[in-house]
């Protein structure tokens, strides 16, 4: 029997004991980030906590719903390097349909419709060739913004490097609705997760492609549907950066993007190597990582210092993490 | 021409005609054919690297084979993917373990079926979990289905993998050794089911390299050799010599051997009421040189745990280690190593070898004197000590340069050995050495054992198998529950007796059954 039929309970006792430690470390980390934010806004005349709450979703939103994403995948074994650039060709898509007049609504489902598709393709080309995911993604981050830098100077005659947005109802989900899409994407994420069997798959993938196939699952099958599935969060994480864009650069936009999503999937706790972690993980690694940076900003440190600090913090929480744990883990490998 | 060979049981449920593998052309199964009765059970024995997993992927959809046909029920398959077997009715134990390691044990064990959904379509997990305590009742086994694989010990994750595809209704049961980390008790459960599905007009195909399970379980026996299929017999009509020639070509005189003189020098290794909560406590023993000490014990027992701790790999809560009279306390496995003392651990795959290396690499990272002072490897001299382990070992390999993993496991236990055998340890533990090796490579690693003792070396000797300990050791120390029950030796050393005080029972005077 499960310890309770209690979902939340079911939730956590399904976690590994490595990722629950790493949640309450995190849910620990950004309350007490959150406490230090929240004294030095108060300290302050100029700033307020409720202003600075609320412009988290804004910021975070792309982050935390395309790790969602990544989150699936990584549990699978696979892994997506091209993200970014996935989101640069759907902007440019946005940029595109915007220039020829299309509807704000057909602008974003076109910029969605594109990152799901190459995010599929992406499935398609990992399960197909056989290749390793990183490999393949890796090509994909060169050349899906060439593919995105062609597209602006094929289809729009007076692209220049940048499409200017000028009408304000084509930023609406970033700049009115990120914080109730952000909410909704999460919730339904988590919802996912708790009573879905598709992630359960993604993980068994993740520890053992043979154990999968011995049972008589097919293992390319599942990992191409991580993929796809991946593309379904990624192209909401997309819309939500186009729009909080006043001007869409294909050679500039989303540069590093990738790598802030894959410090938060792995800060949460979710194995690089896929069969481990969680989504809620994810939403508190994102959370942490972006609260660290405006705690260093409200203590004065500079940018420079700041974006080293940011990478240290993702290597010192997890090896502290590692070292808190060491004990056990050398048991559970000698059992 | 292929063999024909035909079950004397009626109504065949499988039939194999003229089916055969290779792999780059060379030959993994010759073409065969054979014959298996609905309620029968064949087992299957042979070297390793004879062909049985070639088989049982075949049957299993692993593999596919190059030539002859499957039937089925009457049905000829091609089974393109394991899915595609599952479906026809077959279920695999596999000898390697594969499991979710993260994945709950309700999970692993329905893992490939549909799960029962919720009204709003959701997992239904309670009834998961209870669709998975009923399966794992049915087969007497108590588990909490809500603990993740890898907070189970390896004898209840082969449980798990047991029941998961005895519950499967298949017409066609394949066990690859199936016992390899089970207790005695639990081989006795696994055997009743057999028995019970056997009467069900399941078909069984039973491999092992325990020949004395093969005898108990099976009413044929067939016995593969270098892919061939060289004979089948009815179990009753054969004797185990028979076998034995059979599956390695020549007869085996010395299973055990005994070439040492027997004279015992000083204590080499001693511990006094050494203690580590929760593994084992309270441990006093004492190997000689020139002493091979047994080891014995239920899974669970705290005899690898003893290993290990004695190795540095993690220290006792109490008590006193001593090597050759000195205060024995190493930080680590490479202090342990530098002094004298050396383990050939349980798990020789997971915890042995690295298993992409060639053989030269995995020999030569035992040998200190290779490389000088900067690291430097001298080549040649590397090159002429892994070819004289090769010789002095009997490791059976196309060249140093083979992978480690292709080689069959009695080779892989053998150069495990001979890794760390160049030092010249005084004292060497070896923890399930012949665990999944084939009945020769088991009767050569007996003799390196034999003659390690034979050269002074103290041996502390771990196994499973009562016969091999009973016939390798001079005394045998019983563990159970993290304690030394007894120490067995002599006329009282029988297989009856240990078994008594693995389980916590006392003894009795049952007539001697092994030594």
């Amino acid at each position: 029997m499960p310890p309770s039929h209690n979902i939340v309970i079911q939730y956590f006792s399904r976690v590994t004991p490595t990722v629950r430690h790493r949640l309450l470390f995190l849910l620990v980390g950004c309350a007490l980030l959150l406490g230090y934010i929240f004294l030095q806004t108060s300290a302050d005349d100029n700033s307020s906590f409720l202003a600075e709450v609320s412009r988290i979703p804004v910021y975070l939103a792309p982050v935390i719903i395309a790790g969602l994403g990544l989150t699936g995948i990584i549990f699978a074994g696979g892994i997506d390097l091209s993200i970014s650039t996935i989101i640069v060709v759907a902007g440019t898509v946005f940029g595109i349909l915007y220039d020829y007049g299309a509807s704000p609504g057909v602008c974003f489902f076109g910029c969605w419709l594109t990152a799901v598709s190459l995010s599929s393709w992406n499935g398609l080309l990992v399960r197909c060739l056989g290749i390793s995911p990183i490999i393949i993604t890796l090509a994909g981050l060169q050349f899906y913004r060439g593919l995105a830098l062609i597209l602006a100077d094929t289809l729009m005659p007076d692209f220049g490097g940048g499409l200017s947005i000028q009408q304000a109802a084509y930023q609406t989900p970033a700049k009115e609705y990120a914080g109730w899409i952000l909410a909704v994407v999460v919730v339904a994420a988590l919802v996912w997760e708790a009573y879905g069997k598709t992630f359960r798959s993604f993980l068994a993938l993740g520890c053992s492609p043979q154990a999968c196939r011995i049972a008589g699952l097919h293992p390319g099958r599942i990992l191409q549907m991580s993929y796809l599935v991946g593309g379904l969060f990624l192209g909401v994480a997309a819309v939500l950066y186009v729009t909080n864009r006043q001007v869409i650069e294909p050679a500039r936009m989303a540069m590093g993007f990738e790598l802030s999503v894959i410090g938060a999937v792995v800060l949460g706790g979710t194995n690089i190597f896929g069969g481990e972690g969680t989504m809620l993980g994810t939403v508190l690694g994102a959370l942490f990582l972006y609260l660290i940076g405006q705690a260093m900003l409200y203590a004065g440190v500079s940018e420079y210092w700041r974006t080293a600090i940011e990478g240290a913090v993702i290597v010192a929480v997890i090896g502290f993490d590692c070292a808190l744990h060491r004990r056990r883990k050398l048991l559970d490998e000698l059992r | 021409m292929p063999r024909h060979v035909h079950n004397v049981m009626t109504t065949p449920i499988l039939k194999l005609n003229g089916v055969a593998k290779s792999f780059s052309g060379v030959p993994a199964l010759k073409p065969f054919s054979l014959e298996l009765a609905a309620g029968s059970i064949l087992g299957l024995v042979g070297e390793n690297g004879a062909g049985k997993s070639t088989l049982i992927k075949l049957l299993s959809g692993l593999h596919q084979p190059n030539a002859g046909t499957i039937t089925l029920g009457g049905r000829s398959l091609r089974f393109e993917s394991p899915r595609a077997a599952i479906d026809a009715g077959i279920a695999t134990i596999h000898q390697e373990l594969e499991y979710a390691a993260q994945l709950t044990v309700a999970e692993n064990l329905l893992l490939g079926e549909s799960w029962p959904r919720s009204f709003f379509g959701g997992v239904n997990w309670r009834s998961l979990h209870d669709e998975a305590q009923e399966r794992l009742r049915a087969f007497g086994i108590d588990l909490p289905t809500h603990a993740t694989m890898d907070q189970l010990t390896a004898a209840e994750k082969q449980e798990v993998s047991i029941a998961g595809a005895l519950s499967r209704d298949a017409r066609l049961l394949i066990l690859d050794e199936p016992t390899a980390s089970l207790s005695e008790p639990e081989v006795r459960r696994l055997f009743g089911h057999l028995t019970k599905l056997q009467a069900r007009g399941v078909a069984i195909i039973y491999v092992s390299h325990r020949l004395d399970e093969i005898f108990e379980i099976t009413d044929r026996i067939a016995v593969l050799r270098d892919g061939d299929l060289i004979a089948t017999h009815a179990t009753a009509e054969v004797t185990a010599g028979q076998l034995v020639h059979d599956m390695v070509g020549r007869p085996l005189d010395q299973v055990y051997p005994r070439s040492r003189s027997g004279a015992l020098g000083e204590v080499v290794l001693q511990l006094q009421s050494l203690t580590r909560a929760g593994m084992f406590r309270d441990i006093s023993l004492d190997v000689r040189a020139g002493e091979i000490v047994g080891v014995a014990g239920l899974v669970g027992a705290g005899r690898s745990e003893l290993a290990r701790a004695i190795y540095g790999l993690y220290p006792a809560d109490s008590g006193t280690m001593s090597l050759n009279g000195n205060t024995w306390k190493p930080r680590d496995a490479h202090a342990a190593l530098r002094g004298g003392l050396v383990y050939i651990p349980e798990e020789r795959k997971r915890q042995g070898l690295v298993l992409d290396h060639s053989l030269r690499e995995s020999l030569s990272i035992g040998f200190a004197v290779i490389a000088n002072r900067l690291g430097i490897v001298n080549r040649r001299r590397e090159r002429d000590m892994v070819s004289a382990a090769l010789t002095n070992y009997d490791i059976r390999a196309t060249g140093p340069e083979q992978a480690i993993g292709t080689l069959s496991g009695g080779n892989q236990q053998k150069a495990l050995i001979a890794r760390w055998l160049e030092r010249d340890p005084g004292m060497i533990i070896l923890d399930e050495p012949t665990r999944g090796v084939d009945v020769g490579a088991k009767a050569d690693i007996h003799a390196h054992i034999d003659r390690l003792a034979g050269a002074g070396k103290g041996v502390l000797f771990i196994s499973s198998d009562l016969q091999e300990l009973i016939g390798m050791s001079d005394r045998v120390l019983v563990m159970n529950r993290g304690t030394i029950e007894t120490e067995l030796s002599d006329e009282r050393l029988t297989e009856h007796n240990v078994i008594l005080a693995a389980s916590g029972l006392p003894q009795t005077d049952a007539p001697a059954t092994g030594h």
